[in-house]
């Protein structure tokens, strides 16, 4: 039944590659000036009537012109990105490109654009999209469906190119807004030249292969009481080396079964004649797990990006001096990572956050199994949820009878029902339905 | 993706001049020149407003309601711009000049937007003013709010509004829209290129469009030329009056589409005629398997209304006529001398009389064969009175041509093998109708499919092949083999073309382009008069109507809105009349909404704040407030935005206030706390404030009042 999505495929392609090409070619006056041109063809057809076909005439003329003018650039260039080592989504890229004249001539005039990847999918992806699309929204409801593209990695602005000097360069600003997270690659430079009338531009490419890391977009979070209190660290010490409660002798008593043999006092048991061991004082601090649910079979899913961004804000809140946060989730496996007090910074954990990716192959017993691994020795678990079913209720109830405190965020899509609380109907408190839209507003009532 | 600015601005006085050049092309110049002037003339005044998406929003809607209005005005009305009953002839000289008029008028049409564009703070409109896609985006999506900026556009419009004219042979239009376009794009010139470069290409370009508009002249006659026979080929078969090419000896399926042609409703609890005739023939054509009616295109004679009845229409006069119909059928042929729609009307055979035909009908006329040509409206609702007896044909001609007997001398041998066949040399004339009728019902069938069996031979006819081999085909076999066998039996008949009426509809019938049908028309010398004689196996019926598709009632449901439209499009119905007026008030309340929503909007918010919320504020109720306006009256009232501390202090800087200095500032000081203080003040800081400021108001009214101090009120 696929291939009947195909013409709907290749037309999506067609049109958005007839439609990049026009935006790019044309100039703003060129647009008017194409759009005029199909315009008065039209109402122009009947030149008894009308005398509309003379606009045509003029305009269809200018076109040729400006489009024969185009094949008269032959400058060289070379150029080079500054370019910062991350960037975050929805946050605008700024770095600055140097330009290079490699002719003998004057450059004066010209733009500069930024190539990216053809963000067009494959078929097999491009359907994927389409058919969860379908299946969230009913037929013929035009108005539920939300114009995005989830395809397209970022929207780059043109920048002026000050003139260039015979051999000469010259540096201009560029600014790119990163829609996704993940790695956003460069393929080229293009400058582009204008033709005289100023409606139609030719090009002139640099091959500049880069790429930067976007991390995922933030929302701000007010100061949280976050669920927990502090927790005895087994390895506390070898946490806490840097910074913390440093090792401090206690008393000596006798050996218990299971005492560390590094701990045993070797003079006192020789003066006693029995094992004696020395007690410390034990490490207790707040250490938190932030559980990220990857479980949808929707690959580009929007509820996943601002799930990603969710736990990102707490990545980025949560990380104090004092306490540690472990980020859960699945992703080809099991994943567990650590960060706080001098083992890792934020910036690591969102370089991570900006990698994930959904699940579709594995079932969500894996990251239940690996909350529950690790639940002994959190303070308390965030869970940031993608939907709040029958197997996701059974992780927090779990969680619940280990008595861990919780804070449970949902992320679901605008204008669906709201999920209810389900087991969680006790405790509304610590129960929040984040709808894709109204995140910061949601985010900024946590108490 | 690549991204574009999408703020442009005219250079100053272009839209003056596109104005006043499409004013002078439009003949409205007057108009162009007070538009240009009032869009100009915000570069020198100040005043702007501040509207929102939403104002945007019922502007557009308000011109989009106008453009609609405008279209009805246009399409309902003659070109001079009256409303009246009799206006169709005139509306519907050229639908293309409804057109016109309408592209002419558009600017004026959308000039309230853009003028909102121009006097607003921000010289753009929000795009989701007038796109649904971009307003649900920014709904759903939070994404922010985009501007585009429309007088580039509005540029364009007034510059193709401009040629929406008869093109006269001169080139005023071309040399007009060439400066104003280079002038458009002046600014927009690259800067890498001097102006002489620009004026050069420029040049270039037009030369080059104006030697490449008499090129499109030839082309357009080309199309014209080839699209004349394109539309041709997508157009519903038309009767032809002078002569009916038959599809005799073709090979292939005859397909007719399901349309609904005509619409009947029987009058008086009679029965449907059988058939509806829209014309008949005389002479057949072997070779070209072509009838002819045997006079020319323009044998026509007028019909005249009833005397002081313009909705009568008598076809024979002093007929008695038993039944009547209602008929609604379309004309979709086109007169040239009169510039109305013209067509077939089709009308039971011995029709009598036209009743509650539409006053807007140009002419009737009528020729020696009974066709009967309609000029007026597209749509023609009428009642057909008729009755058996006379008909409008003429009799059959008993000139030296006896063409309504004539038998082509290469079909003979095979009617002559079937009159022998036949055996009814000797019986009557109602007797060989019979058994003709039978020997057509008995060995012979109906067919749509056209095989290679039905192909004559070189030495023989299609209809010779039809009578003699396959004994197999559609209505025209039978109905010229009829008339050519009654006329070798010394009856005179005719070839007749039109429908057969045979499905009913909720309120009547509907006869389909399917239903078209060819039979005979017989001379009855005792009654002297032609009558309908059918050969056409009755199977003919079932057989078309097992042609109909599943998805039938989306056509039938198709056919009846055209229908619809049709009867508003001709004034068939008295809607139309009304209308018109009925949008004056919907254009008034929206003019209204949008001139006085958004002060009511302004004053329902200073409602609220008066009764609602503001109360809220801790600290409105201060005594203080008329301490303030006590000193305010004494002459230092306190100054947009100054804080009262520091008002304070000016004011008591007055001697005669020197002994309230301290009671006021600790005032001032409680009222703050009143005020502002998160906690709030005490019960007893409470009545201290309201008793101390009372004290402080009666002091002052001992005061005296200084010079020049306003009276309090």
């Amino acid at each position: 039944m696929n291939f009947i999505y195909k013409p709907f495929y290749w037309s999506y392609r067609y049109a958005s590659g007839l439609w990049y090409w026009l935006r790019r070619r044309f100039t703003l006056a060129g647009l008017c000036v194409a759009g005029g041109f199909v315009v008065a063809g039209a109402v122009g057809s009947d030149i008894e009537n009308t005398v509309t076909y003379q606009s045509f005439s003029l305009l269809f003329a200018l076109l040729l012109l400006a489009l024969v003018s185009s094949l008269f650039f032959r400058a060289r260039f070379s150029a080079t990105r500054s370019l910062p080592r991350l960037g975050t989504a929805g946050q605008p890229l700024r770095y600055r490109v140097t330009v290079k004249n490699l002719t003998a001539k004057i450059q004066d005039g010209l733009t500069l654009i930024e190539e990216l990847p053809d963000p067009r999918p494959a078929f097999e992806e491009w359907l994927a999209f389409q058919k969860a699309e379908g299946q969230r929204i009913r037929p013929f409801r035009v108005a539920q469906r939300r114009h995005r593209n989830p395809f397209r990695q970022a929207n780059v602005k043109a920048a002026e190119v000050p003139t260039l000097a015979a051999n000469g360069e010259a540096e201009s600003q560029m600014e790119v807004l990163p829609l996704r997270r993940g790695i956003l690659n460069f393929t080229g430079i293009t400058l582009a030249r204008p033709d005289p009338l100023g409606i139609f531009r030719s090009f002139s490419k640099v091959v500049a292969p880069q790429s930067v890391l976007i991390l995922p977009k933030r929302y701000p979070l007010p100061p949280i009481a976050l669920p927990g209190a502090l927790r005895y660290q087994e390895g506390g010490v070898a946490l806490a080396a840097n910074i913390g409660r440093s090792e401090e002798f206690v008393a000596l008593r006798e050996y218990r079964h299971g005492d560390p043999l590094r701990h045993i006092h070797w003079r006192s048991w020789a003066k006693v004649g029995k094992p004696i061991v020395k007690e410390f004082e034990d490490e207790f601090f707040v250490r938190h797990a932030l559980v990220l649910d990857t479980f949808d079979e929707e690959p580009n899913s929007e509820v996943l990006e601002e799930a990603v961004s969710v736990a990102a804000s707490f990545a980025c809140t949560v990380l104090t001096q004092e306490s540690l946060l472990d980020l859960l989730f699945v992703g080809n496996q099991s994943y567990c990572f650590t960060a706080g007090r001098g083992l890792a910074h934020a910036d690591q954990m969102l370089e991570i956050l900006a990698s994930v990716k959904n699940c579709a192959d594995k079932k969500f017993e894996m990251l239940e199994q690996l909350v529950l691994n690790h639940v002994a020795a959190v303070s308390g678990c965030i869970c940031v949820l993608q939907r709040w079913d029958g197997e996701r209720q059974n992780l927090i109830k779990k969680l619940r009878t280990l008595d861990i405190p919780l804070m449970v965020l949902v992320v679901v899509r605008p204008g669906g029902k709201k999920p209810d609380a389900g087991i969680l109907r006790d405790e509304p408190e610590i129960f929040h339905v984040l709808e894709i839209g109204k995140i910061e507003e949601e985010l900024a009532k946590l108490k | 993706m690549f991204e574009i600015s999408p703020v442009m601005k005219t250079p100053p006085l272009l839209l003056l001049a596109t104005l006043l050049f499409w004013g002078w092309q439009s003949g409205f110049l007057i108009f162009g020149a007070i538009m240009g002037v009032i869009l100009e003339s915000a570069r020198l005044i100040r005043l702007r407003w501040d509207l929102t998406a939403d104002d945007f929003r019922r502007i557009w809607n308000f011109c989009v309601l106008l453009a609609l209005a405008l279209i009805i005005y246009t399409f309902s009305t003659n070109g001079a711009g009256g409303f009246t009953n009799s206006s169709v002839a005139e509306a519907t000289r050229n639908l293309g000049a409804s057109a016109t008029i309408f592209l002419r008028w558009l600017p004026m049409t959308l000039f309230l937007f853009i003028a909102a564009q121009t006097f607003n703070e921000r010289e753009s409109i929000p795009l989701a003013a007038i796109s649904f896609f971009a307003r649900r985006a920014q709904q759903l999506n939070a994404t922010p709010e985009r501007h585009v900026d429309i007088s580039y556009p509005y540029f364009m419009l007034c510059l193709f509004s401009a040629g929406v004219h008869v093109n006269e042979g001169t080139h005023s239009y071309f040399w007009g829209q060439a400066a104003l376009i280079a002038w458009a794009l002046w600014p927009l010139r690259s800067r890498r290129f001097g102006p002489m470069a620009w004026v050069g290409v420029l040049a270039a370009g037009i030369l080059l469009g104006l030697s490449g508009q008499h090129g499109l002249g030839e082309l357009q006659r080309l199309i014209n030329g080839y699209n004349a026979q394109w539309m041709a080929s997508m157009m519903r078969h038309r009767t032809d009056v002078s002569q009916s090419m038959t599809a005799l000896g073709q090979i292939g399926k005859i397909k007719l589409s399901p349309q609904i042609v005509i619409r009947l409703e029987t009058k008086n609890g009679s029965a449907p005629p059988g058939y509806l005739r829209e014309a008949s023939y005389r002479n057949y054509h072997p070779q070209k398997q072509t009838w002819y009616s045997g006079g020319s295109r323009n044998d026509f004679a007028d019909i005249s209304h009833a005397a002081g009845n313009e909705a009568s229409w008598i076809l024979l006069p002093g007929k008695t006529n038993t039944s009547a119909v209602n008929i609604a059928c379309y004309l979709e042929g086109w007169s040239q001398d009169l510039s109305v729609p013209e067509g077939l009307l089709s009308l039971p055979t011995g029709s009598g009389r036209l009743e509650n035909v539409p006053l807007d009908v140009a002419s009737i006329k009528t020729n020696s064969t009974g066709a009967m040509l309609a000029s007026g409206p597209g749509l023609m609702i009428f009642d057909a009175l008729y009755g058996p007896g006379a008909t409008i044909d003429s009799p059959p001609d008993n000139s030296t041509n006896h063409l309504d007997m004539i038998v082509p001398t290469n079909e003979a041998p095979a009617l002559e093998k079937i009159i022998s066949e036949l055996n009814i040399s000797g019986a009557s004339e109602e007797q060989k109708l019979m058994a003709m009728q039978q020997f057509f019902a008995e060995k012979f069938s109906y067919s749509l499919w056209l095989g290679p069996d039905k192909v004559a031979r070189t030495n023989e006819t299609a209809l010779s092949r039809f009578l003699l081999q396959s004994r197999s085909g559609h209505c025209e076999y039978f109905a010229t083999a009829t008339v050519l066998l009654l006329r070798e039996l010394g009856i005179p008949a005719r070839y007749a073309v039109g429908y057969a009426v045979h499905e009913p509809s909720s309120h009547g019938y509907v006869v389909r382009e399917r239903d078209a049908h060819a039979w005979c028309l017989v001379w009855n010398e005792q009654a002297q008069a032609w009558e309908d004689f059918d050969t056409t196996p009755a199977s003919w019926v079932a057989t078309e109507n097992s042609r109909a598709s599943a998805t039938q009632w989306l056509s039938d449901g198709w056919s009846w809105i055209k229908f619809q439209i049709a009867k508003f499009r001709w004034g068939q119905t008295s809607l139309r009349k009304y209308l018109l007026w009925a949008l004056v008030p919907v254009l008034t309340f929206l003019l209204y909404r949008i001139i006085f929503r958004r002060k009511r909007k302004r004053r329902t918010k200073l409602k609220t704040s008066s009764s609602g919320e503001v109360t809220a504020w801790p600290g409105l109720d201060s005594e203080f407030f008329a301490l303030e306006r006590r000193l305010a009256a004494r002459g230092m009232p306190r100054l947009p935005s100054e804080p009262m501390v520091g008002w304070l202090k000016r004011a008591l800087s007055d001697p005669a206030l020197a002994d309230l200095r301290n009671p006021l500032k600790e005032l001032l000081r409680l009222h703050y706390a009143y005020r502002f203080d998160p906690h709030g003040i005490s019960v007893e800081q409470r009545k201290a404030l309201a008793l101390k400021t009372r004290i402080c108001l009666d002091a002052m009214s001992q005061l005296a009042r200084p010079s020049g101090a306003a009276t309090l009120k």
